[in-house]
């Protein structure tokens, strides 16, 4: 039987609206949603993140510290904690001129999962081979 | 008129702002609006910057997103909520959302 495959493309710019955060916590959530599936099947979830939605992925972001609100870097630590798989579009980086060293990830809790910064092709064959494509 | 102009989201405002008329204009970039204040899109930093020379952003929202003063565009002074009230109380007469 064949697995469910999803994309999930996040293109807002965080916190302010809701968008961004419920990207990351639909895309985390494929663990539930496997319960809901035939015997050996699968959710195969990607998460993408183009134009201003790379704004999401700054490392140190202070949103408990002044707002009280989970961070955004939070749900994205935790989604490579999951393993879920976080592509980041190269070409936006580099248009908004963010460094790689300015990223999150989530090695201090422990993840093998690394953000991959790729090129938007990769992307656009991530959209055409999922079976199902989210933007947020 | 003292207009103070609050900016709240990283997008394209620039010809609202062309028509704005003031005495003396400031841009307060909060939320999202920071953005302007700290990248350079395509090398180039937001043409908001050059529309006057009164520009504050809000510590606490780029803090918020993860970034520094060290970001911020040298043009932009980094204020406080505190401060902010005061800019709203003493400096601008008229505000607008943007």
């Amino acid at each position: 039987m064949s697995n469910v495959t999803c994309a999930f493309i996040i293109q807002r710019p965080p916190y302010k609206s809701e968008t961004s955060t419920l990207g990351f916590t639909h895309a985390i959530s494929w663990q539930v949603v496997e319960m809901l599936l035939d015997e050996g099947q699968n959710v195969v979830p990607t998460v993408c993140f183009v134009g201003e939605g790379v704004l999401n992925l700054y490392t140190n972001q202070k949103a408990m510290e002044n707002y009280g609100v989970t961070s955004i870097e939070s749900h994205g630590k935790n989604s490579l904690l999951v393993d879920l798989d976080m592509l980041v579009c190269k070409e936006d980086l580099e248009r908004f001129g963010i460094p790689e060293d300015r990223l999150l990830d989530a090695e201090d809790m422990g993840a093998d999962k690394k953000l991959q910064i790729v090129p938007y092709a990769e992307i656009q064959k991530a959209m055409e081979s999922c079976k199902h494509l989210l933007f947020f | 008129m003292n207009l103070g102009v609050f900016i709240n989201d990283y997008k394209s405002t620039v010809e609202t702002v062309d028509r704005l008329k003031a005495d003396k204009l400031g841009f307060i970039f909060v939320q999202n609006g920071v953005f302007h204040t700290t990248l350079k899109e395509h090398g180039k930093s937001s043409p908001l910057l050059d529309k006057t020379t009164n520009l504050y952003v809000l510590a606490e929202d780029i803090a918020t997103r993860g970034l520094t003063e060290a970001d911020v565009d040298k043009r932009v002074k980094v204020v406080t909520y505190s401060d902010v009230v005061d800019l709203i109380f003493n400096d601008y007469e008229k505000l607008a959302w943007l």
